[in-house]
Order: structure tokens, then sequence, then C-alpha cells
């Protein structure tokens, strides 16, 4: 694997990722912005209005049937969230041509039509068509009404607004419907035109390339000529940048819906400390207590106690958080949430041992040694990279790993504060059965 | 050793079928840290009632058996679990159960021959106690609690009772909490001893392998020899449905439907018909279909269509998937495009698009160890190789499919089950 970064202009990189072990080449394009409440709703709705179509192809039938003629490249457009940013992300997973009946040159169209898509998306009179944006504007409401229907997902994000309230890491990503209803196609373009000029751009070409091929393309295309020089300023997203405040005790929130089976999320706050660069003691604390089938919360809660069929827990260093995820039984709520309780007093106290770290350490190696293995994993990683400007190669990512200490886990153990329990369980008469 | 390959995925396929029934296959992989296990055995969910011909006992067990037999097969007799024993290899393995198989696997990039000891290890030595079984049944209980909160599983499982009389396939793979208390250690070791036979089994890896060497290795770790002797008992299922329509209510926000078509499964040309079907659905309710772009521009809905079709030795359904307000109209537009397609005939430009996307989907398949091994295992239960999906590929004519139009999409076979917002 080869891995080149190419500065375009300021803010705009292109990202080559060479490599000849699979079937597939992907083009990616990430905007990264600031996620605020002001624009968030706004940025959600870009990619979809996009994906509908650009000036070479005008609706999203003529695009899907080009993907199909591309022997059924993969097109995909949304945003995400990572910490205190959103990132609008473009994609298009196309077959390598060595791997198809006949020459067909699918890396090159691949890139030029998602460049045409996110650079040069059809216009009516001066604006986004009418019609497209009114789809998607419903579109948009439907997808924020239909969000609590995935209710183990509804309860870790209202874990984490609870926690955040309405700023940055806090915010649906999808924005608000009140926002969606000031949307129109005026300023939503005028928008666009801000999104297109000031955020920072990252370009990913991964797969059996031609480099020369690739960076003249890119550099040579007009869409990408035209673009300005940018700050490309987005927020630090990184575990040094977020400071939490001591707190005396967590909040606790229970919410009522028809539900069989009880969502508890509990949610964590790593405290400032001088541990330096503690993401890897972090990383191995999580995995010794929540994360896989060897984690004390896997072992007791579900192994030991039958309490859950899933239980684990998250990291998200770009926040300082551990958010605990169980189903359980909705009469066992207390019973589950003091025996969690005790599980990170038991690691306070340093009750683990020597062999459940170099378990853990396995563990996390196991998952480093696979990042290369897989072609969109690798592109997420090199990306989460360049979003930190934190860079490390998977070697030294491994080094550091092996380097934790049990002393270093407990010190982190002892910073480590419960903020907020939510419970989203059923109401009424149907409940403990 | 058979050898099977395919030019233009640039892929070779060893097969080996040794003399105690195990058939072995290995999809070598070169430039890739990760290799991958995959053992199954023929047996699953809809397997509850067979016959044991030298005993003369015929035997029906509770739902859910199949699936609870492969929570417990990590557990071992010392006490440890080969889950944990596993992933504290920095192995990451899994297993689970379909309508007619079950699967043990893992994934990782180093000790993949002590992982390999371990799984052979403890699929050939279960150890079921009253206790452990005990104990598996709150984890499986929270297990089909968290699907029952999931309207996608409700309005699968209901699309099944519409459209099948007999088959098991209506039920739960995990049963349900009831049946799940009717089983026992007896009847688990009853099925295991039965069915995780030797002539039973196929294991498939993909990797860094070299055939000889990976197949002399599994061999010398196999130690059961027991034959095969229980015979499942099927009931014929009717070529009718049983009900056209089935609702049901949720704490959902927007309807959420599943259209079925039933179809028969036991014909000839089982790769060629399924290749067509699935192309039939692109050109019928994919991305650039017409109905597709009337739907969306319409807001009648608002993500896509999911179709697929599933099928086994002793089933075989179409399945369209998705959320809207206006289930109603999509079923009669369905229906009219359905009819005028079998009038019409289908379009040669959008046949050959349809064609195109089929082939790169399968390409993709070879992309990483997990989905080239699973694909020759799912494909190896219904007695195919995958290549035959690309040489059927070459070969595949517009009026093939549409006689295969004609035959699968029948309004009599048609299902529909919703799932209301209550």
């Amino acid at each position: 694997m080869d891995y080149i970064k190419e500065n375009i202009k300021d803010g705009v990189n292109l990202h080559l990722i060479i490599n000849d072990n699979f079937k597939t080449d992907y083009t990616v394009i990430f905007l990264t912005v600031p996620l605020e409440k002001e624009t968030v709703t706004q940025n959600a709705l870009i990619p979809a209005v996009l994906k509908r179509g650009c000036s070479k192809y005008d609706n999203f039938k003529k695009i899907t049937e080009e993907l199909e003629m591309m022997y059924g490249a993969f097109l995909e457009c949304g945003v995400d969230k990572e910490g205190d940013n959103l990132i609008l992300k473009f994609f298009i997973e196309s077959i390598n041509d060595n791997f198809l009946p006949e020459k067909n040159n699918n890396i090159i169209k691949s890139i030029d039509m998602l460049i045409n898509i996110v650079f040069n998306p059809i216009l009516e009179n001066g604006k986004f068509k009418e019609n497209y944006i009114n789809t998607e504007k419903q579109n948009l409401e439907l997808l924020i009404n239909t969000q609590k229907d995935d209710k183990d997902q509804y309860a870790y994000e209202k874990c984490i607004n609870i926690m955040y309230k309405d700023t940055g890491f806090g915010l649906n990503k999808y924005g608000s419907i009140e926002s969606l209803n000031k949307i129109n196609s005026e300023n939503l373009y005028e928008h666009y035109k801000n999104l297109i000029n000031d955020s920072k751009i990252d370009i990913f070409i991964s797969g059996n390339i031609n480099k020369e091929e690739i960076i003249n393309q890119i550099k040579d295309n007009q869409f990408i000529k035209s673009l300005k020089p940018r700050e490309g300023k987005i927020n630090e997203n990184h575990y040094k940048k977020e400071l939490k405040q001591k707190i005396e005790n967590a909040q606790e929130k229970i919410e009522e819906m028809d539900v069989s089976q009880g969502k508890l999320v509990i949610g964590l706050d790593i405290l400032p400390n001088d541990l330096g660069d503690f993401r890897f003691i972090a990383i191995l604390y999580n995995a010794i207590f929540g994360d896989g089938v060897n984690s004390k919360l896997f072992q007791i809660v579900r192994e030991k106690e039958s309490l859950a069929y899933t239980a684990k827990s998250l990291y998200i260093n770009k926040k300082n958080n551990i958010f605990i995820k169980c189903g359980i039984e909705i009469s066992k709520y207390e019973k589950t949430v003091n025996l969690i309780k005790q599980l990170l007093e038991d690691m306070k106290n340093g009750n683990f041992t020597e062999e459940d770290l170099q378990v853990a350490k396995e563990y996390i190696i196991a998952g480093i040694n696979c990042i290369e293995a897989e072609q969109d994993t690798q592109i997420i990683f090199l990306f989460g990279q360049e979003l930190s400007n934190l860079h490390l190669t998977v070697e030294e990512y491994k080094k550091n790993i092996e380097e934790v200490k049990h002393e270093d886990i407990v010190k982190l153990a002892n910073l480590i504060q419960l903020n907020t329990i939510y419970f989203l369980r059923n109401g009424g008469k149907n409940a403990d059965n | 050793m058979q050898i099977i390959e395919n030019n233009l995925l640039k892929e070779k396929v060893y097969i080996e079928k040794l003399t105690s029934g195990i058939t072995l296959i290995c999809i070598p992989k070169e430039k890739t840290t990760k290799k991958y296990i995959v053992c199954g055995i023929g047996y699953g969910s809809n397997d509850n009632h067979f016959y044991i011909p030298k005993e003369n006992r015929e035997v029906k067990i509770p739902d859910g058996v199949a699936h609870f037999l492969e929570h417990k097969m990590f557990e071992q007799e010392n006490g440890v679990n080969s889950l944990d024993v596993l992933s504290s290899l920095g192995i990451d393995a899994n297993a689970y159960t379909t309508n007619d198989h079950t699967a043990y696997l893992f994934e990782c990039t180093d000790n993949f021959y002590k992982g390999l000891d371990e799984l052979l290890n403890y699929i050939q030595n279960p150890y079921f106690t009253d206790q452990n079984v005990e104990k598996e049944r709150g984890i499986i209980a929270q297990e089909i609690n968290m699907y029952d909160d999931e309207a996608e599983s409700k309005v699968y499982i209901n699309a099944m009772k519409a459209l099948y009389q007999k088959n098991p396939i209506q039920i739960d793979i995990a049963g349900s909490v009831q049946s799940i208390n009717n089983i026992t250690k007896e009847i688990l070791y009853d099925t295991y001893n039965n069915f995780y036979v030797p002539a039973n089994m196929v294991i498939v890896v993909s990797g860094e392998f070299k055939p000889q060497e990976i197949f002399k290795e599994i061999k010398s770790r196999i130690t059961m020899n027991n034959k095969l002797e229980a015979k499942k008992i099927e009931e014929k299922e009717p070529q009718e449905i049983t009900q056209k329509e089935i609702e049901a209510q949720m704490d959902i926000s927007m309807p959420i439907f599943t259209f079925g078509f039933k179809v028969n499964p036991d014909e000839k040309e089982k790769v060629k018909r399924a290749l067509a079907i699935e192309i039939l659905l692109e050109i019928l309710i994919g991305q650039s279909s017409e109905l597709y772009e009337d739907l969306y521009e319409n807001g009648e809905i608002f993500s896509d269509i999911l179709s697929s079709f599933e099928w086994s030795n002793n089933y075989a359904h179409v399945l369209l998937q998705g959320k809207s307000n206006n289930i109603d109209t999509i079923e009669k537009k369905i229906i009219q495009k359905i009819q005028q397609l079998k009038e019409k005939g289908i379009d040669e430009k959008q046949f050959e698009r349809a064609k195109r996307k089929i082939y790169g989907i399968y390409v993709k398949e070879f992309n990483e160890v997990s989905e080239c091994a699973l694909l020759f295992l799912t494909n190896y239960f219904r007695q195919i190789n995958p290549f035959e999906y690309l040489e059927n590929y070459k070969i595949i004519s517009k009026e093939y499919t549409e006689s295969i139009l004609k035959e699968v999409f029948d309004e009599n076979k048609m299902v529909k089950s919703v799932i209301n917002p209550n």
C-alpha cells in the first residue's frame, strides 16, 4: 500500500491510496464544517439535493443509468457527525477495470461523476431546482421524524443530547424541522456557495490506480481548478480540546415508549489530567471494561447475570466520553445500573489482572491489523487522522497500545465520572413481564 | 481435489470431499492480512421435525433449538467459553443460525492455527448442563425482545406467515420466549448428535493459504466420524399462499411494508433463474426504473424499495420492502408495472444495464475474505457454486428473463405485510 497526500490548494487535499488487493476502487469527497445549530439542517439537506442531479446528469435517473453502465457502481451521499464537526460525504465504489469483461475506464468515470455531483449542481434561475428542494425537504422531515423508530440508536443519541444539549456533538446530524421550514431553493443555494468556498475539502481515491493519471485528472478538472484557496477551519477534533467539569451527581433521565426491551445508555466523562496522550490508555480501559466478549461488562452483565443480550461500551476520543449501551429487561433496570456502578468502582480499585490487560491489547491490535485489509476502513482511518491532525502510522499506533501499563489504566479509571444515565422503557400496564 | 476457476474474477477455488463426508473449500487470497474460516452445519431453524430410523423414533422439538444450540456450543467442560478464548487470541469469532444452516466462524490476522484448534474442538465437543442451559435462556430472551422492538423483523416474519402454510420459515429463528422455556440439555444433545456429523458439514477458508496445507491441517483436527442417520421430516408446502394481507401495529412513525411473491423452489436452472429474477427486480423497481422515479418524485416513497430473492432447497420468494404513507398506491403501481412488462416485454437497454449492475454486485463479493467465504458456504447448501452466476451472466437472454417474469410475478401469489403506527 502506498499513501500519497497532495495539497491541491489551501484547504483542499487529494489523498491517494494505491493498493492492488481489491476488486473495487473508491472515490470519496469529504466536505468538513463545524457542527452548528444554525447551519446543520442546511448542511444535512445539501447531499440529498446534490444527489438528485447535476449539470451533466440532470436527474437521478440519468445518474443511476450511468452508474449501472459502469457495472453497478455504487453512489452514496450523506452526513456524519465527528465530534463537533459535520462531514458531508460523497462516494462512489466501482469495479476496477481489471475485473470487467471489457475496458470501461470506471475510475476515470467515477471521479468525473462525483466531482460533477458535488461541484456542478443543476440550477434553475440561479438557484437550486424548486421541485428537488421540495421533495428533499419533505424526505428530510420524514427522516427526522422516523429517527425514533430505531430505538437503540434513538436512546444513544438522546443520551448524547442530554449531555451536550443543542451544541456541537449534542446536535442531531439531520438538524431540526424548525430550521428545515425556513429553507428554500434560494437561501440553500447561497449556503451551498459558502460551503463550497469555506469547507475543508478532502478527496480520497483508493484502488489499483495510476498515480500520475489520477493526479492530473483531478488537477486539470475545471471545477477543482475554480475552487478558491480557503482556511478550511473546523473545530479542533481531538482529545486535548475537551475539558470536562467535575460533577457531584450524575443526572438520570427515564423516558417511556412502547418497547419490549429497555434500552439503557450511560454516558461517562474522562476528566482533565496530566497523563499525556491518554487515548491509548482510554482505548484499553474501554476494552477491559466494556468492549468485546472478554470485557467485564459482557462477562458480568450478560454471561454471569443473564441481564442482557447486547452489553458494550464505546470510547469517543474526540469528546473524552465513554458510552455504555445495554438492552435489558425493563424490571432489571436498577439491578443493572448498580452492577455497572460496581464494575466502574472495580476498575478504579484496579480489580483487573495483567492477563485482562494483555487480552485487551491483543483485541485492539487485531483490530488495527485489519485496517489495511478493508478499503473503506483504511480511508476512514486516514481521514480521521487528517481531521485530528494527529498522525501515526499503524505501527506507531500499535506501539503506543503495547506500552500502556496496568497502573496507567487505574489512574485513568479514577478520572472517570458518571455523567448521565438514560433509560428508555415502556410505560403503564405492560411493564415488568 | 477439485479446482474451479473464473477468469474474469481471476479467482481459483479448491474443493475436497473427505471420506468422512466433510467438504472442504479453500479460496486462496494473496496480499491480504486477514484469514477467515467458517464451518457450516446443514441444520437450521426450519429443521424442527425429524425421524431416526435405527431407533424408529420421530422427534419434534421446540422452536428455536438450532439457535439455542449455536449459543451453547461455545461452552466447554473445563468451564471456559470458546468465544472468550478466541477473542483473547485477538480473533474475531462469531456464529449465526439461518433457516437451513448454522455457521461458526472467525476472522484474524494472527494466531490462525490456535484459533483453528479451538474452533474444531468446541464444534466437536459439546458440553450442556441444566445450569448452563438455564443461564442462556435469559440472554436469548433478551435477544428475542430486541428483535421484537424492530419493526423490520416483525414485518418480515408476518410476510412469511402470509406466504407459507406449512414451511417453518414463518417461525422466528430464535423461537419465542415461551418456546425456549421448553428447551433442555437432552433436546440439545439429541439434536447435536443427530445433525452435527461430518456428512452434514462444510468448512470454507479464505486468505493467504496453500490449499493442500490448510486441508491437511483441518483433517488432522477432525475427530468426529458418526454417520448421518436422522431424516428431516418436511411437510409438503402447498403452492398457494396463506393470506393476501397481514397487518400489525407498533410504536413507529411511518408505516412499513413488505410485499412478497411465493415462488416454486424445486426448479431446474436454479442459478439462471435467480439471476433472471435479480435482473427483473432492477428493471421493475431499481433506482433507474420508471416506477421508482414516479414513486419518488410523487413523494410516495422517500428511500429505496429494497428488493431481494431469497431461496433455499425448500422455499423461494421475492420480497419488496420499504416505508411509505401510501402503501396501497405503491401496491397498485407495482401490479400495474408488472402487467405492463408482461405485455410489452423488457426494454433492451434496461436489460443490459440491469445485467451489468448484477455483475458488479457479484464481483464485489470477492473483495473480502469473509464475503467470498460466506458466498461459497451459502451456495454450498443450495448445491451450486457461485461462479455459475458469472457463467450464466454471459448467456442469459432477454427472452428467458421475460419467461421468468411471467412465471414468478404472479398476482395470485402476492402477499402484503404492513406495520402501521399505533
